[in-house]
């Protein structure tokens, strides 16, 4: 199975892959800042980010242009997806989307 | 002062302009937990040495509020995967073959000529010293000489005090 570039970019956060497509997820009903994406992905996938790991993937993202900030709101700045984020995101749900699907077929037939 | 404002003290100048009152507003002020520590540490390692993230910060800095098309051309322009030339690799492989093979034969020299202690630390500094010594050229080339200065003369004078403390016992 061939792997699209944008599978390649997302994989080039190395260890901050898991958090940015986390971030990428909470980001994708809507603005968020800090503080609420943490609390939405440890409540939809189980996994609380530390602060380090939060800036660090949302730097990462920002450089990348996926998702941008908004204007500041009191003290906390919500961000949003930008259009290629949204691109950048339904590619690798559908990446592993067609992996789930391998993987419950070979427990199927196993 | 609270704990999560002395840890960001750690992060960069540029980053704390950028994530510093966000930064603060998430975390909160409520006691930190071992790992919220170990990892808002290792943010600011990372923030120190990731170009991605200086990227980011420092794009933000040159950008007036609202200068957003700026923003968004400056980054795409600073936008690179590659930070160090096959050059670059190739001089610091140079430079680690060449440290370690002269901390060696200075080591076993060393050794055989009444300073062990001297010796041990030099065989042991052989490796290690060498890789760090390299890593101007390939993984801290572009990040400012002071944080080059820290990372490679700090963690070369750990090396040498462990070394020491190694060959007396």
């Amino acid at each position: 199975m061939g792997r699209d570039h944008r599978d390649d970019l997302l994989a080039d956060l190395g260890r901050f892959s898991e958090p940015a497509l986390y971030i990428l997820i909470s980001l994708a009903d809507g603005p968020k800042h800090g503080y609420a994406m943490t609390q939405d992905i440890e409540m939809v996938a189980g996994q609380k980010l530390g602060p380090g790991t939060l800036y660090g993937a949302i730097a990462r993202l920002e450089a990348r242009q996926w998702i941008e900030p908004l204007p500041a709101e009191d003290r906390r700045r919500p961000y949003q997806l930008t259009a290629a984020g949204r691109r950048v995101l339904h590619h690798r749900l559908e990446s592993l989307r067609a992996v789930a699907r391998i993987g419950r077929a070979r427990l199927a037939e196993g | 002062m609270a704990a999560s404002e002395r840890l960001l003290r750690l992060y960069p100048r540029a980053w704390r302009e950028r994530y510093g009152e966000e930064f603060l507003a998430t975390v909160g002020h409520d006691a930190l937990h071992p790992q919220q520590v170990i990892d808002i540490v290792s943010g600011a390692i990372d923030a120190w040495l990731s170009a991605d993230v200086r990227q980011a910060t420092r794009t933000w800095r040159l950008a007036p509020s609202g200068g957003k098309a700026m923003l968004k051309s400056m980054m795409a322009c600073g936008q690179t995967k590659m930070r160090f030339t096959t050059r670059d690799s190739l001089i610091g492989a140079g430079v680690m073959l060449g440290v370690t093979l002269v901390c060696s034969v200075v080591g076993i020299a060393a050794r055989r000529n009444g300073w062990p202690v001297t010796g041990e630390i030099l065989k042991s500094l052989a490796f290690p010293g060498s890789l760090m010594l390299s890593m101007p050229f390939t993984f801290l080339k572009g990040q400012p000489w002071k944080a080059q200065v820290v990372i490679v003369g700090g963690t070369l004078s750990l090396l040498v005090a462990i070394g020491y403390i190694a060959a007396l016992i």
